[in-house]
């Protein structure tokens, strides 16, 4: 095998896969960017992956579901926001009802839809002359859907936003210390609330590109865990938007190579090494100077009560 | 303070234990009623499935044993995980060390050419010290490396897990399994025993429910628990106070992942016994437990009940899947609505209601 | 002592009745959801086909019970009055053996295990005549000489089936490759579309499975080529690019051991023999994209237009060829057998010598990789 096919399949791959993680982890990391931690996305995902399949077969139309996973994500979301912000329930413990919740509904909910092809699947796009550089081409600019490079800009997008704007100062100072934010005049349970439905919405289109694009039809449990990558991943990606594309595209690449290097490794060992990896890099990045950077916000998972501390 | 007409809502710090227990009934009894439709929605009508489950459950020991049954391993986990909450340690990895007690104990079970006496002995033993060297690697990877707790216990998860699966189809394959990935049966002398008529392998809850105790002496009245506290409280004043951080949280994530390898030792000394494919050794107790740890609200004897409640929630779960032929997916809509309701009425408990006619203002107003 | 007697005679007669009773309650325990599409869909399908069919029977299942948990699902479907149980599992194994010694008048029986008991039979509906089937077609398709196959996990099913596809794919074409990837999950979507993606990367072009979901045959299809459905009928699935598959019919297995209980001729005095392994013969699995389509029309014509010499049949195409060894299997008087000697393994071994047959034991045992196998094999001798 030459090395230009290896690079194109992993890469290719790598965007592919990782495209449900990177949406996913942006809107997680925005939900603790304003301090509230949100366990439940593997629970938003499959509510999301569930009504998109749902809604495509319906109405044909893969742009309208996805538009509904958004919504039922940012519902769902909203269920979190409601326990955490204003009744100040625990985040952990609500983020884990709401994943045990939404599996369990999209399970019922998707009873008898299993077994069927979805007949109009988010088309994959060959980007006019920009796919015809060699390597490059195949490796970007095929067999992706908008999703992916939708999922980029918005990351680019999402990092101006949070570190470039004035919104995002009032995002990151309602989750570094919300005293300070509330006394300087901005809407701490606004603001929560926002982050976190935005949250959502980004988790349900994650979860419907599962069901209308990486894999066009519904089954049972298709998240599979992802949403607990996501959660690995915003703390991998240090809350940082910028990051997180490199975080799940990394992470997309270990999964696809854990079944392309079968032939030279044990494929047992091989399945845990994207887990392993994860840690491995933290700790290698613990040796150097940029772990100051690496500290989560300071109000993460303590909910704001005006008055105290 | 919010005056709601002639009532006054005051803030309490410590409400007490017959509050926070009428409050967490009521939040089930609550939780019950809005998931009342679910059932008619599968046309069962929802009293008679209430009272099947109760009479099912409770109606004979053989089947209120499966609630004990179930709560072994979530009061093992959960009194860990209080343990390490209690200093701030996010140990997402109860899984993980759980299953390493279960691949330590069926070592020493199939591999290790000890007395028949000693067996269950040294299975607990290497099955805690496997748990604790798995609980004890994120501890210092997040001293010494500053690498975040909640992702390098939730990975360890997933590379324990994928450890299991390599030995069960590889080194451990067992001979008569023909070919299949299991390990062979234990002897007799690795299982542990029942109680009569029940599968609740007894030595394990006993442990479970001491160590409990023990965990909460440990945490109330000594150095170590004194200790413990500041770290979780304020880790500022725990620095001048010159507590080493690194020995502190060691040894919390040393019996924190120690319990959790013991309550992987009972799942496979006295359910299994056998190693098979990680996700029939447990069913997620160690993520559950974490939910148990919460509620328990960090206190590890709390901890027995809230693993008990989640016990009882199992075994209603299998009650509703096998005789209302209800979907198996009800139970987690179920158990999100509980743990909804749970957490949500969390506030009450920090909320008195009075009247509010002591107060000067209101007795002149109302006596107009 | 009279007492004793009574209880006795009374236990004794209870036993009786319930099975000279004229209905039966069969419970059925599945180790995934029924959604899954795969293994525990098929049998719930085999389930509600024959609970339609006989008024004397009422089944009732239930589904996703962890290995470790049978014995406490059996116990309460015996509570609730089942008569025959049906446990779908490998895991399931000694947990049902344990309950059919607490109860022995309940009908045990067990999906893919090898312990039987007085009131516990086992049964099996085995793939690997028509996985051959399926090699055959796929060695006369691949144009890089290069066929990838998806596999669930390295035990002796699964290689059986892989060793039985890469044999009919080396018959018509002696230096294909069959290159393997191990997912180690039953089902997952996500493991089994990167896997597919690896294979295709290094060159693969026809594809067979073993995962409960349509992945393989969706992801192969968006890159054009064709495939073998797995488990339930995949053709819907891609229609241009199913060329055929396994499909497995439960119903018949259950439907024999069913109306032979309800007939009195199993009782939960004789089943410690009774060890259903049944194939083509029996009807319990068949070759193709969908029932009755044992080939997709659109692949008839490259097949017919490959032609093979095959010793004993001269010259045929691999289109006849297919029937040919497709009635062989299916005829109730089996007169072939895709293990058939001279079988070497990878290593250079000979694993079946000449003129001979594989036993039922080393077929349900088998770790070795035939040769034209290429990839990780775990647990190779």
């Amino acid at each position: 095998m030459d090395i230009a096919s290896w690079l194109v399949s992993t890469v290719s791959r790598a965007l592919a896969f990782g495209v449900p993680l990177l949406w996913g982890t942006l809107g997680e990391i925005y939900a603790e960017r304003a301090g509230v931690v949100n366990l439940g996305v593997e629970g938003m995902m499959i509510l999301g992956a569930f009504t998109a399949f749902a809604v495509t077969q319906s109405t044909g139309q893969p742009g309208f579901g996805l538009l509904c996973a958004a919504a039922i994500g940012g519902i769902a979301a909203l269920v979190h926001a409601f326990m955490t912000v204003t009744l100040r329930a625990n985040q952990y413990v609500s983020g884990l009802a709401l994943s045990m919740f939404g599996l369990g509904l999209a399970g019922l909910l998707g009873r008898g839809w299993e077994g069927k092809p979805l007949g109009n699947p988010l088309p994959t796009l060959t980007i006019p002359g920009l796919s015809k550089i060699p390597v490059l081409g195949a490796m970007l600019f095929q067999d992706q859907t908008i999703l992916t490079y939708l999922g980029i800009f918005l990351a680019f997008l999402l990092w101006l936003l949070l570190f470039r704007t004035r919104w995002g100062v009032a995002i990151r100072s309602v989750g570094e210390n919300p005293g300070t934010a509330d006394a300087l005049g901005i809407n701490v349970t606004l603001v929560r609330y926002l982050c976190v439905v935005f949250g959502g919405v980004l988790a349900g289109v994650g979860g419907g590109y599962l069901s209308v694009a990486y894999r066009p039809s519904w089954t049972e449990g298709m998240t599979a865990g992802m949403g607990w990558i996501v959660i690995a991943l915003t703390i991998f990606a240090s809350w940082d938007p910028l990051q997180a594309i490199w975080g799940a595209f990394f992470f997309g690449a270990l999964y696809h190579l854990s079944y392309r290097l079968q032939t030279y490794l044990s494929p047992e060992l091989l399945k845990l090494m994207p887990y392993l990896f994860a840690i491995v890099v933290l700790a290698a990045s613990g040796f150097g100077t940029a772990r100051h950077r690496r500290r989560a916000p300071g109000a993460l998972g303590v909910p704001y009560v005006r008055g105290e501390r | 303070m919010k005056r709601i007409g002639p009532f006054v809502l005051e803030r309490k710090l410590h409400p007490s234990r017959a509050t926070v227990f009428g409050i967490s009934v009521l939040s089930v009894v609550v939780a019950l009623l809005v998931a009342a439709p679910v059932f008619a929605g599968y046309g069962v009508s929802p009293w008679k499935a209430y009272e099947a489950i109760g009479r099912g459950i409770f109606g004979s020991w053989p089947s209120f044993s499966e609630v004990l049954r179930r709560a072994i391993p979530l009061i093992l986990c959960g009194v860990g995980l209080t343990l390490a909450f209690r200093a701030q340690f996010w140990n997402i990895g109860a899984e993980g060390q759980l299953l390493a007690g279960a691949v330590a104990a069926t070592g020493v079970a199939l591999f290790l050419p000890v007395p028949d006496g000693l067996k269950l002995p040294l299975m607990f033993l290497f099955g805690f010290l496997a748990g604790a060297i798995w609980g004890l690697i994120p501890a210092l990877l997040r001293v010494k490396l500053g690498v975040n707790d909640v992702i390098s216990t939730l990975m360890l998860n997933y590379v324990m897990a994928y450890i299991v699966e390599w030995l069960v189809h590889g080194p451990w394959k067992g001979p008569t399994m023909r070919g299949f990935a299991y390990t062979d049966a234990f002897p007799l002398s690795a299982r542990l025993s029942y109680l009569p008529a029940t599968r609740v392998h007894w030595l394990t809850l006993v442990l479970g429910v001491v160590l409990a105790f023990i965990v909460a002496f440990v945490l109330a009245r000594t150095k170590l628990g004194y200790e413990i506290r500041v770290v979780g409280q304020n880790p500022d004043a725990a620095r001048y106070a010159g507590i080493s951080f690194t020995a502190v949280l060691s040894l919390v994530m040393i019996i924190s992942g120690g319990l959790a390898g013991l309550a992987g030792v009972g799942e496979v000394a006295g359910i299994h016994w056998r190693l098979r494919s990680p996700s029939h050794i447990s069913m997620n107790y160690g993520y559950t437990a974490i939910i148990v740890a919460w509620l328990a609200r960090g206190s590890p004897v709390a901890a027995i009940f809230t693993a008990l409640l989640f016990g009882l929630i199992f075994a209603a779960g299998d009650y509703m899947k096998t005789v209302l032929g209800l979907p198996f997916q009800i139970t987690g809509v179920f158990n999100g609505l509980i743990l909804f309701f749970l957490i949500g009425f969390d506030l009450l408990m920090f909320w008195r209601v009075r009247f509010a006619q002591k107060e000067k203002v209101w007795t002149s107003q109302a006596g107009s | 002592m009279k007492r004793i007697l009574s209880v006795v005679l009374a236990v004794v007669a209870l036993g009786a009745l319930a099975f000279s009773a004229e209905k039966i309650k069969a419970g059925f325990i599945y180790v995934g959801p029924i959604g899954d599409y795969g293994w525990s869909h098929a049998h719930d399908v085999a389930r509600r086909i024959v609970d339609e069919k006989f008024d004397w029977l009422e089944t009732v299942y239930v589904e996703s019970v962890p290995e470790g948990e049978v014995e406490t699902y059996i116990d309460q479907l015996v509570r609730q009055g089942c008569n025959v149980i049906f446990t779908t599992s490998f895991g399931f194994m000694d947990g049902t053996l344990a309950a059919a010694q607490r109860y022995p008048n309940v009908i045990f029986a067990h999906a893919s295990g090898f312990k039987r008991w007085a009131n516990m039979a086992t049964y099996m509906a085995d793939f690997y005549q028509v996985y051959y089937l399926n090699g055959l077609m796929a060695g006369a398709l691949t144009k890089t000489g290069k066929i990838g196959y998806v596999a669930a996990f390295p035990i002796p099913e699964v290689k059986r089936h892989i060793n039985a596809f890469t044999i009919g794919v080396r018959t018509v074409n002696p230096n294909a490759e069959v290159h393997v990837r191990w997912i180690y999950e039953w089902f997952n979507p996500a493991a089994a579309k990167e896997a597919t993606e690896a294979l295709i990367a290094e060159g693969c072009d026809v594809f067979a499975f073993t995962e409960d979901s349509p992945t393989v045959v969706q992801v192969a299809a968006e890159k054009g080529l064709p495939s073998f459905g797995h488990y339930s009928p995949m053709y819907d699935f891609a229609p241009d690019y199913v060329v055929s598959g396994q499909i497995v019919h439960w119903e018949k297995i259950y439907e024999d051991f069913l109306v032979k209980i309800h007939e009195g001729l199993y009782t939960n005095k004789n089943l410690a023999h009774v060890d259903y392994w049944w194939l083509l013969a029996q009807g319990a699995v068949e070759v193709g994209a969908k029932p009755g389509m044992v080939i997709n029309p659109k692949y008839e014509e490259a097949l017919k237009a490959k032609k093979v010499n095959v010793p004993g049949l001269g010259e045929v195409s691999v289109y006849d060829l297919v029937f040919i060894r497709l009635n062989q299997m299916a005829d109730p008087g089996i007169t072939y057998d895709p293990f058939q000697g001279p079988v070497y393994d990878r290593k250079g071994q000979l694993v079946v010598p000449e003129g001979m047959w594989l036993s039922y034991d080393s077929l349900i045992t088998m770790e070795w990789a035939v040769a034209g196998v290429v990839g990780p094999w775990p647990g190779e001798p």
